[in-house]
């Protein structure tokens, strides 16, 4: 890569900002901030600086309705959030899918929409780390926070998981490299495994790479589980690895200090789905009659994790919440969006910092194009091509402030930086005025019966 | 401590028929999954640009799958599994050998072929899907066009000719202005 000049030519730094991107939440960034936009960010990876200095062109400036001839047109704000209004508030089966890349505060007048009119609130981890959250309550939840990764282990497991991709400041500042009080040669004292069927840029800078076969996930690890167990293997080869590499592993395994298991997409999108997970959190109990071994879920947006845990405190359900009936109600592969798709159930779609376009299997997809969407986010994307209502929002962590929660659930507040641009609205803000707009026609209608 | 070698001989599918004959289809395994510079692109929101039909519109490609078929770096394949079919780039892998898999980055083009089941677990089968892969030598289609001609949500439906003939939507927003 060509040499790049530093920045000079900036008007103010403003300092500890936290990286609205992936589940890391790194709070040491440093936005180099000239005439109202961020022309530089310190300490951020490729990944958050793309996202902190984001390109303008296709930033979502004003509210559009979608037109007659199939055109999305521009239109003034009352317009828009009265047409998106009176969609929910007709709607029989409405869907809020997103969140995740919004603010605590953005979702609480999220849930109180959602009960209002009875809809189905569900967050992007229904596609990612769903089973997972499944598997926590089938099997229990060995956790930690990233700062005892940081200080004490000694053996760190990417599974699944391609962190130098997906999450790139993971190995520099919680898990591989940083020195901890306990580890105080940073990377010599640690071992890194990478379980992972791709040779993926994580495994390359891995100590061990075990390659298991596509596929092969739950068998590895069940083969892992009964060599902790004391049995003998039976065959040769299992899941493309010779049992005497899994032997060799599990001696390893047993003979750390303090071991963690980060696993990511690679174990959840498989055909085994939660079992997977199921069966590495057993793994994980397993490990601990030996010695002391965690296991953390990678998130990927960085408040993926956040809605979970507040929907968990408020309604008792981590994502998929349904509010049909009046009360919260929860069942897997029937509240779940992607379900509610493919079933052509839901009649209104409401997409708050989220991309189906970009995520959902075309299969899922299909549907949104037969029903109304509208769409709360700050950049064109592959679903304004197919929403009809589209209202643009305000950047958390560089434009607003707002809490996120990190992937190991601590709390973070993420501060304002610069003003956000004078056609865009607050996204607590947008989502409060259509419950307001909603709660009067619903009145209207009641009044008129 | 070091880091260990990559092996010569990967782990991987192994097909019946010799590595050196030239064929006009594969079956291949299709994984997707996230990819920094898919990433990065995505959210600095720049989805519309030719920038991201380079990084979310490709298909990595073991070296010696490419050869099998016949194709170089930057020319279009076409995608076909049991949930649709799509045209992407061929790229060579960074991480190859793995001959017998393929990998699309998350995006419009992979979700083309990528399984909707959730087997009543809310997630879809993004990862292990079996599809073939053979020449094309039609274009990828830019992200704004590629939405068009999948869900057909304004225009025509039936009418799968009109919607190849219609302009680009090019790589701005296209939206009338107040
Ligand atoms: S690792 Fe994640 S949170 Fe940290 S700077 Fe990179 S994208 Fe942002």
């Amino acid at each position: 890569m060509a040499y790049e000049e530093p920045i000079t030519d900036y008007d103010h730094i403003v300092e500890n900002c936290t990286c609205a991107f992936c589940g890391c939440n790194c709070d040491d960034l440093e936005f180099l901030v000239k005439d109202n936009h961020i022309v530089g960010v310190r300490h951020a990876c490729r990944l958050g600086a793309s996202k902190v200095m984001e390109d303008m062109d296709q930033r979502l400036m004003v509210p559009m309705i979608r037109g007659e001839d199939g055109e999305l047109e521009e239109v003034d704000w009352d317009t828009a959030l009265n047409k998106a209004a009176e969609l929910i508030a007709g709607a029989v089966r409405p869907v809020f899918y997103g969140w995740s890349e919004t603010s605590i505060e953005t979702m609480k007048e999220g849930i109180a929409l959602g009960e209002e009119v009875g809809a189905v609130l569900d967050n992007q981890a229904t596609i990612c780390h769903g089973p997972s959250l499944q598997a926590v309550q089938n099997a229990g939840y060995p956790v930690l926070t990233l700062g005892e990764a940081k200080n004490r282990a000694d053996m760190i497991v990417y599974t699944g998981s391609n962190a130098m991709n997906s999450h790139p400041r993971h190995m520099a500042r919680y898990s591989t490299f940083p020195r901890g009080y306990f580890r105080q040669r940073g990377r010599f004292d640690r071992t890194v495994v990478t379980m992972d069927p791709k040779y993926s840029d994580t495994a390359k800078m891995s100590d061990i790479w075990v390659g298991f076969e596509q596929n092969g996930d739950y068998e590895f690890y069940n083969a892992i589980r009964a060599v902790l167990k004391g049995k003998e293997l039976k065959q040769d080869v299992i899941s493309g690895i010779p049992k005497e590499d899994v032997y060799e592993l599990v001696e390893a395994m047993k003979n750390t200090q303090f071991g963690v298991v980060f696993f990511g997409l690679g174990l959840t999108h498989t055909l085994s789905k939660q079992r997977n997970i199921d069966i590495a959190i057993n793994m994980v109990q397993d490990l601990n009659k030996f010695t002391k071994w965690v296991l953390m879920p990678m998130r990927g947006h960085f408040n993926v994790n956040g809605f979970n845990i507040f929907m968990s405190y408020e309604m008792g359900f981590p994502f998929g919440v349904d509010f049909a009936r009046g009360y919260p109600r929860y069942m897997m592969g029937e509240t779940n969006t992607i379900d509610l798709l493919t079933r052509k159930e839901c009649d209104v779609f409401m997409v708050i910092a989220a991309d189906p376009g970009a995520h959902f299997p075309s299969g899922a997809n299909k549907h949104l194009a037969e029903i109304p969407v509208i769409q709360i986010d700050i950049h064109w994307g592959p679903s304004t091509e197919i929403a009809d209502v589209v209202l643009p929002g305000s950047f958390v962590g560089v434009e607003v402030g707002g809490t996120s929660y990190r992937m190991d659930g601590v709390p973070i507040f993420m501060k304002k930086a610069i003003d956000k641009p004078e056609t865009c609205r607050d996204d607590e803000w947008i989502v409060r005025e259509l419950k307001e707009r909603v709660a009067k026609i619903k009145q209207a209608q009641v009044a008129s019966k | 401590m070091t880091y260990v070698d990559k092996p010569a001989v990967p782990r991987v599918v192994k097909f019946d028929e010799p590595t050196a004959t030239k064929r006009d289809k594969l079956d291949v395994m299709l994984n997707t999954g996230s990819d920094i510079y898919q990433g990065a692109c995505k959210k600095r929101g720049s989805t519309l640009k030719d920038e991201y039909r380079k990084v979310s519109g490709v298909a990595y490609m073991d070296p010696k799958d490419m050869a099998k078929l016949g194709v170089n770096n930057w020319d279009s394949v076409l995608v076909t599994s049991d949930w649709g079919e799509v045209v992407v780039s061929a790229v060579h892998s960074r991480d190859a050998p793995h001959e017998g898999t393929i990998f699309i980055p998350k995006g419009p083009w992979a979700n083309v072929v990528v399984s909707a089941d959730t087997y009543c677990c809310c997630d879809p089968t993004y990862k292990g899907i079996m599809c073939t892969v053979e020449r094309s030598d039609k274009e990828v289609l830019l992200m704004a066009d590629l939405m068009r001609s999948v869900y057909k949500k304004y225009v025509d439906d039936d009418d799968d000719e009109g919607i190849e003939k219609l302009e680009s939507l090019g790589e701005m927003p296209v939206y009338k202005k107040l």
